[in-house]
C-alpha cells in the first residue's frame, strides 16, 4: 500500500476504501533501479580546461527534455547520479536526480540530497588518447602530486578563513574543504590498481576516505584494500578492451570485490545500457556465480548505499519512499519488459499509456507532414529541412 | 683472472634472474588458449534439450558426430538409436549450434586506444582489393572471450572509406588466420553515402543533419566505379587493376556485397543502382529504416543484418523499443533477417550476440524463432549454411552445450563447446584472472 508516495504496508489484502488498485497477477514488483553513473539529462558533461573544476556543478546544466529520462523510466529506472566528465583528476559536483519525466530542472533534483563531487584517474586525466603534451598532469605520478597539491591548499585556505582574517571566497577550495570535513563525497572515475591504491592512500593522509571508485575495472585486484579504506565500487558489468588500462578488465570484477566485502553497484554511464541495468546485473550471475539476491541489491540498494539515500529508496521497505516498478518477467531476466514505473507513488510510465502516445504521435505526424504538402501544391515557399541531432555523452564527452 | 670474475659474476647473475625470466615469461604467453586438436573419437550428446536453430527443438536428444561432422540427430523418446563412442550424459542442459556474428571487426582491432593495435580502416575510397583475413589476429584476447557465451563463428569485416575491402568468415579456434578461415574473401562492403549529413559543427555551423548537396555526385561516383570495374571484367586488360580485378566475384554470383546503409531513401537507391548494375547477391548491414520497406526488400530478395538490437532509437519521437523490436518486425513481414554487434565498443560486445537474441523474445518473438537470428539466418546470409548454422546430420559439430536458457544472461553458463568437432577451451585470459584473484583472497 502507497500513501503519499511512501510505501505505507506491506501485506495481503490490504486494499480498502478509495484506494486506486493495480492487478499486478503474475507480474514482478520490485523498487526501482538506481544507476550510480550517468551522463543523460543534461547539456555538457565536461568542464576540462583545467585540471580541477570543482567549481562547476551538474545541477546548473540539467536538462529535462532530454528523451533518455523517459527511455530510462521505461527500464525501470528511478534514481540517477549525473556525474561531471573525466576529463580531468578534480571534475565538477554531480546532480542526483529522480527522472520524473516532465518536470523543470529543479523538479528532477532528488530533494536534499548528499553532495557529490566526481574525480577521475587514468588515461582520461593524463590526456593519453588525444593530442595533448602540456596539461598537467600526464602521468599517474603527477596525478598524485596534483591531489596533494590542491588538499594542501584547501587546508590552508580552510586555516585561513577561520583565522578570522580577510580572505578572498573561493568557490573551488569552498568544494574541497568540504571533502575534507566529510561533508562532500567523491565518486571517483578509476581502472588499474595502482591509482586506486594511490588515492586511497591520499585521502587516509588527509584524514577523509573515497566514498565510491566508480567504473573500478581493476577493483578486484585491490579488493581487500578497498574493503579496509571503507570504499565501494560501482563498476561496468562487462566493458574492456577499449583502451590501454582496460586490458585486465574482467566481467568478474563485481563478483569478486563483492565476495571480499565492497559494496558493489552496477552503473551504466551510457544512455543505452542505463535503460536495461537489471540485465547488466544479471551477468554477474553468469560470469561470477553471483546469486540473485545479491545481483539485485547491485542497482538497487547497494548504488543506494553508496548515494547514502538507502533510508529512503533502494528496497521495498515501509517508510521508504513508493519508486517501484512492475515487470513482465523476472527482473533479472532478459526477457523482463518494465510495464509500470513509479516515482513515489506517481506513474510516470505505463506501457499501455506508451501505446497510446505512440498513436497519438503517428497521428500528429501524418497531420502535420500533409499541411506541408498542401502548402507546397499552393507553391508556399519552403524551407530546407533540418534533422535535429541529439548529442549523447559518456565519461570522455568533451 | 679477470675475465674470469666476470663471467662468473654474470653466471651468478643469470642464476638469479633465469626462474624470473621463465616466469615472466610464462605470463606474458597466456594470450591465447592453445587451439583444440582434430577430433579422434566419435562424441554422443544424450539426454539434451536440442535447439536445432531452424525454429525446431527436441526435448529429449541423441546428438553424435564423428570426424568433426554430425552423423545422428535423434529424439530419444521416439526413436531407439545406439549411442556410439564417448557418452556426454547432458540430461536438463541444452544444445546449441555455435552462434554466428555477422559484420564484426574481430582480430582487427585488440585495443581501441592503441593504435598500433589497430588494422581496421584502410586508406582509400574504393579498395575491395583489401582483404580482412590476413590482418586477422587468431591469438586475439577479444576474440577468445567470445567462446563462454556461446559466439563460435564470426565474419571479420573492414570498416572505412566507400568500398571498405573484403570479408572472410572464421571459426575462433585457431592457430593462424589460415586455420581459422571457413569462407574466404565471402564479401565485399559498401558504405553508401547518406542523404543527411551533420554539419560542420567544428566550422561553427549548426550540427544539425541537411540535405547532402553531394549525394548525387557520390551516387555516381559509385556507380562509375561498378560500371568500369564490370567493363575490366569483360575486357583483357594490359594492365591489371587489382581493385577492379577484386569486384569480378560480385559479376559472377561468387560473393555478396554487403551494403550497410540505414535510410529509407539510401536503401532503395543502392539496391536498385547496384541490381541494375550486375550485382545481384545483396544483403543491407544496419538497415534501421527497413521496417518501413519490407515488400521491397522482399521482392528484390535482400536479406538484412539488423542494426544492433543494444542502441538507443534514432529519433526523440521514435518508440523506445524500436532497436529492440526491428528484427521482429522484419521477420513478421518473412525478411531473412540475423543479428549482428557492430557499434559502440563492437568487438568485445559481440559476445552479448545470444541477449540481444533474448532482448527480441522479450518483444514477442518466439524463442526458437529467437535463436534462428544467430544461428540458421546468419548462416544463410553469409552463405555457410551447408555446413554451419543448424544441428543437422552431415553439418559440422560446431556446438555447444549450456546449463541453462543461453538466450538469457541468467542462465547462460558453457560447459562444452565444439568447433568441427574439436572440444575447445572455455578459459580465457579473463577466467585465468578470475581465478588468480579469486585464489589470492581465499588463500589469505
Amino acid at each position: 500500500m502507497v500513501k503519499n508516495g511512501k510505501i505505507e504496508k506491506i501485506g495481503k489484502n490490504l486494499a480498502s476504501g478509495n484506494l486506486l488498485t493495480i492487478d499486478a497477477t503474475g507480474k514482478h514488483l520490485t523498487t526501482g533501479i538506481i544507476d550510480e553513473h550517468s551522463h543523460i539529462a543534461a547539456t555538457s558533461i565536461n568542464e576540462g580546461g583545467q585540471n580541477s573544476s570543482a567549481e562547476v556543478t551538474i545541477e546548473d546544466v540539467l536538462d529535462p527534455e532530454d528523451i533518455n529520462i523517459y527511455r530510462n523510466l521505461a527500464g525501470g529506472v528511478t534514481a540517477i547520479q549525473i556525474l561531471h566528465g573525466s576529463a580531468n583528476p578534480i571534475g565538477g559536483r554531480s546532480a542526483i536526480i529522480k527522472p520524473r519525466w516532465g518536470a523543470d530542472a529543479k523538479g528532477l533534483l532528488y530533494k536534499d540530497a548528499p553532495k557529490f563531487i566526481k574525480f577521475a584517474l587514468g588515461e582520461n586525466v593524463k590526456q593519453s588518447n588525444w593530442q595533448s603534451y602540456s596539461r598537467f598532469p600526464q602521468t599517474r605520478m603527477g596525478v598524485e602530486q596534483l591531489y596533494v597539491n590542491y588538499f594542501t591548499r584547501a587546508k590552508e585556505y580552510e586555516v585561513k578563513k577561520l583565522s578570522g582574517k580577510p580572505y578572498r571566497y573561493d568557490l573551488e577550495m569552498e568544494v574541497l574543504v568540504e571533502i575534507l570535513n566529510k561533508e562532500r563525497f567523491i565518486s571517483c572515475h578509476s581502472y588499474v590498481q595502482s591509482e586506486i591504491n594511490m588515492l586511497m592512500k591520499v585521502a587516509e593522509r588527509f584524514n577523509f576516505r573515497i566514498n565510491t571508485f566508480t567504473h573500478i575495472l581493476e577493483g578486484y585486484k585491490v579488493a581487500d584494500k578497498m574493503r579496509e579504506h571503507g570504499v565501494g565500487g560501482s563498476t561496468f558489468s562487462d566493458w574492456w578492451a577499449y583502451k590501454y588500462e582496460v586490458k585486465d578488465a574482467i566481467p568478474h570484477n563485481a563478483s569478486i570485490m563483492a565476495a571480499a566485502g565492497v559494496t558493489v553497484a552496477i552503473n551504466s554511464d551510457d544512455a543505452e545500457m542505463s535503460r536495461r541495468l537489471n540485465q547488466e546485473a544479471a551477468k554477474s550471475i553468469k560470469y561470477g556465480g553471483m546469486s540473485e539476491e545479491e545481483a539485485w541489491k547491485m542497482v538497487t540498494l547497494n548504488p543506494a548505499k553508496l548515494l547514502h539515500l538507502d533510508d529512503k529508496v533502494g528496497s521495498i521497505k515501509v517508510g521508504k519512499d513508493a519508486d517501484l516498478v512492475l515487470w513482465s518477467d523476472h527482473p533479472l531476466s532478459v526477457y523482463a519488459i518494465a510495464e509500470k514505473t513509479l516515482i513515489e507513488g506517481a506513474v510516470y510510465f505505463d506501457i499501455e499509456k506508451d501505446k497510446l502516445q505512440r498513436a497519438a504521435i503517428k497521428k500528429e505526424k501524418n497531420k502535420l507532414i500533409k499541411l506541408m504538402r498542401d502548402d507546397k501544391d499552393k507553391g508556399i515557399k519552403k524551407k530546407i529541412p533540418v534533422k535535429k541531432q541529439k548529442k549523447q555523452f559518456t565519461c570522455e564527452s568533451l | 683472472m679477470k675475465a674470469y670474475n666476470l663471467i662468473k659474476e654474470i653466471m651468478k647473475t643469470l642464476k638469479n634472474i633465469l626462474p624470473i625470466l621463465i616466469m615472466s615469461f610464462g605470463f606474458i604467453v597466456y594470450s591465447q588458449q592453445t587451439p583444440a586438436p582434430l577430433q579422434k573419437e566419435v562424441l554422443t550428446i544424450s539426454g539434451a534439450t536440442a535447439h536445432i536453430g531452424n525454429g525446431k527443438i527436441i526435448q529429449n536428444s541423441i546428438i553424435t558426430f564423428e570426424n568433426g561432422k554430425i552423423v545422428a540427430v535423434a529424439d530419444a523418446t521416439t526413436s531407439k538409436i545406439a549411442l556410439r563412442g564417448t557418452i556426454i550424459d547432458a540430461s536438463e542442459k541444452h544444445v546449441y549450434p555455435g552462434f554466428i556474428a555477422p559484420n564484426t571487426t574481430l582480430g582487427l582491432v585488440e585495443i581501441d586506444a592503441v593504435r598500433p593495435s589497430r588494422d581496421l580502416d584502410e586508406l582509400g575510397q574504393f579498395i575491395p582489393n583489401i582483404r580482412s583475413l590476413i590482418a586477422y589476429n587468431a591469438e586475439s584476447r577479444v576474440v577468445e572471450s567470445l567462446r563462454p557465451n556461446g559466439v563460435l563463428i564470426a565474419q571479420t569485416t573492414p570498416r572505412g572509406g566507400i568500398i571498405s575491402g573484403t570479408s572472410s568468415i572464421v571459426q575462433l579456434d585457431a592457430w593462424n588466420w589460415e586455420d581459422a578461415a571457413i569462407k574466404v574473401d565471402d564479401g565485399i562492403h559498401l558504405n553508401w553515402p547518406e542523404s543527411y549529413v551533420q554539419g560542420r559543427w567544428w566550422l561553427g555551423e549548426s550540427s544539425a543533419e541537411k540535405p547532402n548537396k553531394k549525394y548525387q555526385e557520390e551516387l555516381e561516383s559509385i556507380t562509375s566505379f561498378i560500371v568500369n570495374s564490370k567493363t575490366y571484367g569483360k575486357s583483357t586488360p594490359e594492365t591489371i587493376n587489382e581493385s577492379y580485378k577484386a569486384m569480378q566475384g560480385l559479376f559472377r554470383g561468387e560473393q555478396k556485397m554487403f551494403i550497410h546503409a540505414n535510410g529509407e531513401k539510401e536503401m532503395i537507391d543502392a539496391v536498385s543502382i547496384l541490381k541494375n548494375n550486375g550485382i545481384d547477391n545483396l544483403v543491407l548491414v544496419g538497415a534501421y529504416e527497413a521496417y518501413k520497406i519490407t515488400d521491397y526488400l522482399k521482392q528484390h530478395d535482400v536479406p538484412v543484418l539488423i542494426q544492433r538490437v543494444h542502441t538507443t532509437p534514432e529519433g526523440d519521437d521514435d518508440d523506445y523499443d524500436l532497436p529492440y523490436k526491428l528484427a521482429k518486425l522484419l521477420v513478421e513481414e518473412g525478411v531473412l533477417v540475423a543479428l549482428q554487434s557492430s557499434g559502440q565498443m563492437s568487438r568485445m560486445n559481440t559476445r552479448n550476440l545470444p541477449f540481444y537474441a533474448g532482448q527480441v523474445v522479450g518483444q514477442g518473438m518466439d524463442k526458437e524463432k529467437a535463436l534462428q537470428l544467430i544461428t540458421e539466418n546468419p548462416a544463410k546470409i553469409l552463405g555457410i549454411d551447408n555446413s554451419y548454422g543448424t544441428l543437422e546430420v552431415g553439418k559440422s559439430a560446431t556446438l555447444f552445450i549450456s546449463e541453462g536458457d543461453a538466450l538469457d544472461m541468467m542462465s547462460n553458463q558453457l560447459i562444452k563447446a565444439f568447433i568441427d568437432g574439436r572440444e575447445i577451451s572455455l578459459e580465457t585470459h579473463q577466467t585465468e584472472l578470475w581465478k588468480r584473484y579469486t585464489n589470492k583472497y581465499s588463500n589469505k
